[in-house]
């Protein structure tokens, strides 16, 4: 399952999901299409369906309706295949506190499968990138919000995935750990990544993705490269005034 | 399915939770010395060993110390009469009683040997001639603590009639033997004067032996209602180790939840249903980690039961004869905590309602299965509702092995029982994760 720059890596059509008591679907009807090679920018307000997609596309959710498929596998029946091709960044800090980054990362790349024989080498190589190696025997609980969020990233990447699911990679730390974290990631595709990723940083978005897809209300509303969305619409100077513009200044969720 | 990387993430998360680490292995320890030290003394002042209680003799004649040795003889009470190198006086064994250094005093009065001889000489002459002789009995009494439990009351009082009994006896047959021996010299000098043989015939009636009475003629035999469930009664030891033990393993219910809403909370429990593991190696890494744990558990008791116990005056733990059915007990058992912990873990929402729960529940199962009080004190009815306690079925197991020579086919019962319900719970775990796996 190699994919070239031009194939869609993935693929949703007509995905809708509806979570139990809620009276309007989290996603709606929703179409999309990532190209392989890419950083792809999945942007929208607070409830707008970002997370529940990328749940889905991860195969932790369910949809109602609708078809996704990842590598060309369909979500529901390969789901065991795809998540060894595919890594997630979750928005939380999705490690064990009271192991050390070390540790943490040898316990999920022997789950996710790293020969032994390569384990040392894949540990030392995503610190490397993360920039922790030297505190990598530091337990989670005592680093900074920076430090964590750089090994949440690290484990996502343990077993170099062909995609990586990011949901919000640097909500709430400093400009340097996120300077160094959007580093990282351009890195990886450089490296032949493709990158789905969700962020409230408009900034952030414009100046790292190839491609973007705005969403609002569980459906897309705009979907193309950054700096053509901005030069298609003359009143925005960048993507922020195009994101209030497309979804309203109407305070969400 | 990555077993052994389970299993090492776990106890290497179990190794930093040093709160987890002290409700696993200090409590239980505490619990079976404390608890153990406070049964042993129960034990000891119900029956085990002699019962010791003031004895204040006042009396000027000889049967208050006849007393003392009739009472002295049972072996239930050891009569202490001295407080301090200084003979004890009325008012002072009252106080000792009221602060509770002692639970019992009797006091017998000044005029104990005199009223006892009256009173038997007045129901000897009743007896032989008719006479209607009326005589105040004296009056012996017994101080009691009064948060002494009433059986306990019981047992010593009945002690005490029994001692009185044994004097009254002694001293209506002394009186008796004498007005009978003087009556029949009357009476055959009367029928003889006629014939004047007055004093030529001198009655002896043959002389008693002092123990006449002694030997019982109808032995008390004391058997147990239910012989093959309880044909010997457990010592502290044998009763509390294997007790608290239980209750120390089925404890790990609240880290092994807690481990499990973490990952929830925390969001690994997620990250790791997005990674191609089975829900088998999940679910079996944390079962056979925790299991290792409580059969550690379970050798610290052991230790706790056959050398520092012992240390502090109890009996040394008796372990049975058949150590294949002590180890499947434990091990069963174990898994039967572990089950109870992953279904709590899977069903719990919060790490603090697991936590009360797990922990209420298996208060209630230990207080069902007879960890607190042992079953067979407890009213009928809730003799019935302990069969649902998986502490009991445990309890059971090892009291039938500590206790009565039980073996692997006598203990099969509950080994089965608890391997079941340690399924039972796997299997709703199982498929609570097989639910979230699938993105339900």
């Amino acid at each position: 399952m190699i994919a070239t720059q031009s194939d869609p890596v993935i693929r949703v059509a007509g995905l809708t999901k509806t979570y139990p008591g809620s009276r309007h679907p989290a996603v709606d009807r929703l179409n999309l299409e990532v190209t392989g090679g890419l950083i792809f920018g999945l942007l929208g307000p607070n409830g707008a369906g970002k997370t529940t997609t990328i749940s889905i596309v991860c195969t932790l959710l369910r949809p109602d309706t609708g078809r996704v498929e990842v590598l060309g596998q369909e979500v529901l029946s390969k789901a065991g295949m795809i998540r060894r091709s595919i890594g997630l960044v979750p928005q939380e800090i999705a490690l064990y506190p009271t192991l050390t980054i070390r540790e943490n990362l040898c316990y999920f790349a022997r789950v996710l499968g790293v020969e032994k024989k390569r384990l040392s080498a894949r540990v030392g190589a995503c610190l490397d990138l993360t920039g922790l190696a030297d505190l990598a025997d530091r337990r989670v609980d005592r680093c900074s919000g920076g430090m964590k969020r750089r090994a949440n990233l690290a484990v996502g990447i343990l077993h170099e995935p062909q995609i990586l699911l990011l949901d919000e990679p640097t909500v709430g730390i400093d400009a340097q750990s996120r300077n160094l974290i959007l580093e990282q990631l351009r890195e990886l595709n450089r490296q032949g990544m493709t990158l789905l990723y969700t962020t409230h940083y408009m900034r952030e978005a414009e100046d790292l993705c190839d491609e973007i897809a705005v969403i609002d209300s569980g459906r897309v509303v705009v979907q193309g490269a950054p700096r053509q969305l901005i030069g298609a619409n003359p009143a925005c100077e960048n993507l922020e005034d195009l994101f209030l513009a497309l979804t309203g200044k109407a305070l969400r969720e | 399915m990555h077993l052994l990387t389970h299993i090492r993430k776990e106890l290497l998360l179990l190794s930093r939770d040093r709160a987890g680490l002290l409700v696993l292995f200090v409590m239980p320890v505490l619990l079976v010395l404390v608890l153990t030290l406070v049964q042993d003394n129960v034990f000891r002042a119900t029956g085990e060993t002699a019962t010791r209680a003031l004895f204040i003799n006042l009396d000027e004649g000889s049967q208050g110390e006849d007393l003392k040795q009739g009472l002295q003889s049972t072996g239930v009470l050891d009569l202490v009469e001295d407080f301090s190198g200084d003979m004890i006086e009325q008012e002072v064994a009252r106080q000792l009683i009221f602060r509770g250094d002692y639970q019992f005093a009797i006091i017998v009065p000044a005029d104990f040997s005199t009223v006892v001889a009256a009173a038997a000489e007045a129901a000897a002459r009743s007896a032989l001639r008719g006479d209607e002789v009326g005589f105040d009995p004296g009056v012996l009494t017994i101080y009691f603590d009064p948060a002494v439990r009433g059986v306990y009351r019981t047992a010593v009082s009945s002690s005490v009639q029994r001692g009185l009994l044994g004097v009254a006896m002694a001293s209506r047959s002394e009186a008796l033997m004498r007005l009978l021996s003087r009556d029949l010299q009357d009476n055959i000098d009367e029928q003889l004067k006629p014939y004047g043989a007055t004093g030529m015939v001198n009655v002896e009636l043959p002389e008693l032996a002092e123990d006449w009475m002694t030997p019982p003629l109808i032995e008390l035999a004391e058997e147990s209602a239910a012989p093959r469930k309880f044909p010997t009664m457990p010592t502290s030891v044998q009763q509390n180790v294997p007790a608290w033990t239980l209750f120390g393993m089925f404890f790990i219910v609240i880290p092994l939840a807690g481990t499990m809403i973490r990952e929830r909370q925390d969001s690994t429990l997620t990250r790791l249903l997005t990674m191609p593991v089975s829900i088998a190696g999940l679910l079996g890494g944390k079962v056979v980690a925790y299991l290792l744990i409580c059969l550690l558990q379970f050798m610290l008791m052991l230790l706790v039961g056959r050398v520092f116990l012992p240390l502090l005056g109890t009996p040394q733990l008796d372990m049975g004869t058949s150590p294949a059915a002590l180890v499947l007990i434990a091990v069963t058992s174990a898994l039967a905590a572990c089950g109870y912990g992953m279904l709590v873990g899977v069903m719990a929402r919060s790490f603090d309602q697991a936590a009360i729960f797990g922990s209420v529940s298996v208060v209630i199962a230990a207080a069902l299965g007879g960890v607190m009080v042992p079953v067979y004190m407890m009213p009928q009815v809730m003799q019935s509702i302990s069969i649902i306690s998986p502490l009991g079925w445990g309890l059971e197991a090892f009291l039938d092995i500590f206790v009565r020579g039980g073996d692997l086919l006598s203990v099969l019962p509950q080994v089965l029982t608890l391997s079941g319900f340690f399924l039972l719970c796997m299997l709703i775990a199982a498929l609570v994760f097989r639910r979230w796996r699938q993105g339900a």
